[in-house]
């Protein structure tokens, strides 16, 4: 089983190391002209798939064709996805969703408004310093760069987790045989894709199967009754749950004190920075943190159709209708994770201390050695990581195009010093001929 | 193994701009060194208040880490001009950081209180007109 969704088309890779330097976690190494992907760095946030100008990194999903492998295909609609509609009633969405074949359309937004509860109640009863577990890929950020603060991630879990098994639970209850149950989700990101076959705090994942936003938003599109009505839609739409789909909306269903002591920060930059200075203790008086990897939250995620400020603006529409949470039983969902997250221990230069001291001072002798020009050419995002890639043995000094001018700069030198040493059978002072001697 | 130097760092006196900027280079290193994320937290919040500390409240100085098998130990010292009283700066919420430095959010009189708190030992030198030593010891 693969372990990432972000994938290369090797053909179509021009070796540009753009992605490498907008690669937030350092994972990807330009080899012959190739960026590969190191996994155990890759978190599957997906800015090598937005910034690669060749579209040479991509991602894949399962196609609406495998809804017909299930007798009983359910869909988990992610808020997110009612933004690509401009403002059109989710009724009908998820209606055009089960003209396409699938037995129960469910809004995750309804899990989002549950989770909300919860989470204010778990703010309530423990004090300290939490930070949302919702984002797939800030969990995998935390756990790889800031294992300091993955004590901090809310110990609950994600929507789209908790809509999943209370649907295959619910399923069950009317009498569908587990075995012809099959959970699909429309997924806006990479990242949420990648927790079906490894999933982030819990162990094993309740989606079977997920579905891009641009595939099953064409699909959608072709059956979608498109008249705009001004009526209201009732009190079973879960409005305030599908602000969840934009960068604050979770925030927003706090309880009011909690809300007053939250922050709400959204891309993968600004998210690293942010953590940056969390790290540092430098962030006072905040309770709790809302942390998306893609800017202006779900809505930004790659898969989307619609660009994320025209999302944000019909999904902002959409919430505006919701006046309350919808009423749902509130011990429906299981929101306790099995265990607790655990920090990864990567990119230590040896496991043993002593080894890991001398890698450390060789490491600065690479360092200084090297321009500092971070100019990436030699396949790695800057200087020191090819210092820490030379040190740990995947590299070579002359990976470094100005040290290898350098190396073959003193040879050349070198080569002309002894070209002009006398043999010792001449005389000394003896002339030897240049070019163009000859004629005189 | 016996005791090594994995940083040293000068400080100068007021530079905002700088501050985190040792205890984020030390977080980095102690990563590569392999210590645990729970232990590596600790030193890098002492070690960045050492760093806060010398640039609000002193006239320049340098942070020194060493590390040996059984512990990290962060120095900081300084050029003065010392504590006047010691007692009182470890008080939660004492501080004689000027107006300006708390408008920028620093100097809020827990800088020491973290120290102490993070730390396994920890020993100060100093006295009005002095310098100022700060030694901070972290068990592996």
């Amino acid at each position: 089983m693969r372990k990432h969704s972000v994938l290369l088309k090797e053909e179509l890779c021009e070796g540009c190391t753009n992605c490498v330097k907008n690669c937030p976690t350092k994972a990807i190494r330009v080899h012959n002209g190739k960026a590969l992907i190191r996994d155990e760095l890759c978190i599957d946030c997906a800015e090598c798939i937005r910034i690669c100008a060749y579209h040479a990194k991509y991602s894949l999903t399962a196609g609406l064709a495998d809804v017909t492998q299930y007798q009983y295909p359910i869909v988990l609609i992610p808020p997110s996805f009612y933004g690509q509609f401009k403002g059109i009633s989710p009724l009908k969405v998820k209606k055009a969703l089960l003209k396409l074949g699938f037995k129960e359309a469910l809004d995750v937004s309804l899990a989002a408004e549950a989770l909300s509860r919860k989470t204010s109640e778990f703010l309530k009863a423990n004090p300290g310093i939490y930070i949302s577990s919702s984002c797939p890929v800030v969990v995998r950020l935390i756990k790889l760069m800031y294992p300091e603060l993955t004590e901090h991630l809310l110990p609950l879990k994600a929507p789209t987790d908790a809509m999943a098994e209370k649907a295959r639970k619910d399923a069950a209850a009317k009498g569908v045989r587990p075995e012809d149950v099959g959970i699909f989700f429309i997924t806006p990101c990479p990242g949420k894709n990648t927790t079906t076959f490894d999933p982030v705090g819990i162990d094993k994942s309740p989606i079977d199967k997920t579905i891009a936003v641009s595939q099953a938003y064409q699909a959608v599109l072709a059956v979608l009754d498109k008249h705009q009505d001004t009526a209201k839609d009732g009190a079973s739409i879960p409005y305030l749950g599908i602000g969840w789909g934009q960068s604050g909306g979770e925030v927003k269903l706090l309880h009011e004190k909690i809300q007053s002591h939250s922050l709400s920060v959204s891309g993968i930059h600004r998210v690293r920075a942010l953590l940056n200075e969390l790290s540092r203790n430098n962030i006072k008086g905040v309770r709790y943190f809302e942390l998306s990897a893609c800017e202006y939250g779900c809505v930004g995620g790659i898969f989307n159709v619609v660009n994320p400020f025209q999302a944000r603006y019909d999904l902002r529409r959409l919430r505006a209708k919701g006046e309350q949470m919808v009423v749902q039983e509130h011990n429906s969902y299981d929101f306790d994770l099995p265990g607790k997250f655990e920090p990864l221990q990567i990119g230590q230069l040896d496991s043993d201390l002593e080894k890991a001291m001398e890698k450390l001072t060789q490491l600065e002798e690479e360092i200084a050695v090297l321009p500092g020009l971070d100019c990436a050419a030699c396949g790695a995002p800057d200087c020191k990581t090819l210092a820490e890639d030379i040190v740990t043995g995947l590299a070579s000094r002359s990976d470094c195009i100005f040290l290898l001018r350098k190396q073959m700069g003193d040879l050349a030198e070198k080569l002309s010093a002894l070209f002009h040493e006398l043999p010792p059978v001449m005389k000394n002072g003896k002339r030897l001929l240049r070019t163009g001697d000859q004629n005189k | 193994m016996q005791e090594q130097i994995i940083l040293r760092n000068k400080i100068a006196k007021g530079d905002f701009s700088r501050g985190g900027e040792t205890s984020s280079n030390l977080k980095e290193i102690l990563r590569k060194l392999g210590i645990k994320s729970d232990i590596n937290r600790r030193v890098t919040i002492v070690t960045y208040e050492m760093e806060m500390n010398i640039i609000i409240h002193s006239l320049g100085g340098e942070i020194t880490v060493y590390i040996s098998s059984e512990q990290i130990r962060v120095v900081a010292e300084d050029l003065g001009p010392g504590i006047d009283d010691l007692e009182r700066a470890f008080q939660p919420g004492y501080s004689t950081a000027a107006d300006y430095v708390r408008d920028m959010g620093f100097g809020a009189g827990m800088g020491l209180n973290n120290i102490r708190h993070y730390s396994d030992q920890l020993e100060v030198e100093t006295g009005k007109g002095q310098k100022t030593k700060f030694t901070a010891v972290i068990y592996l």
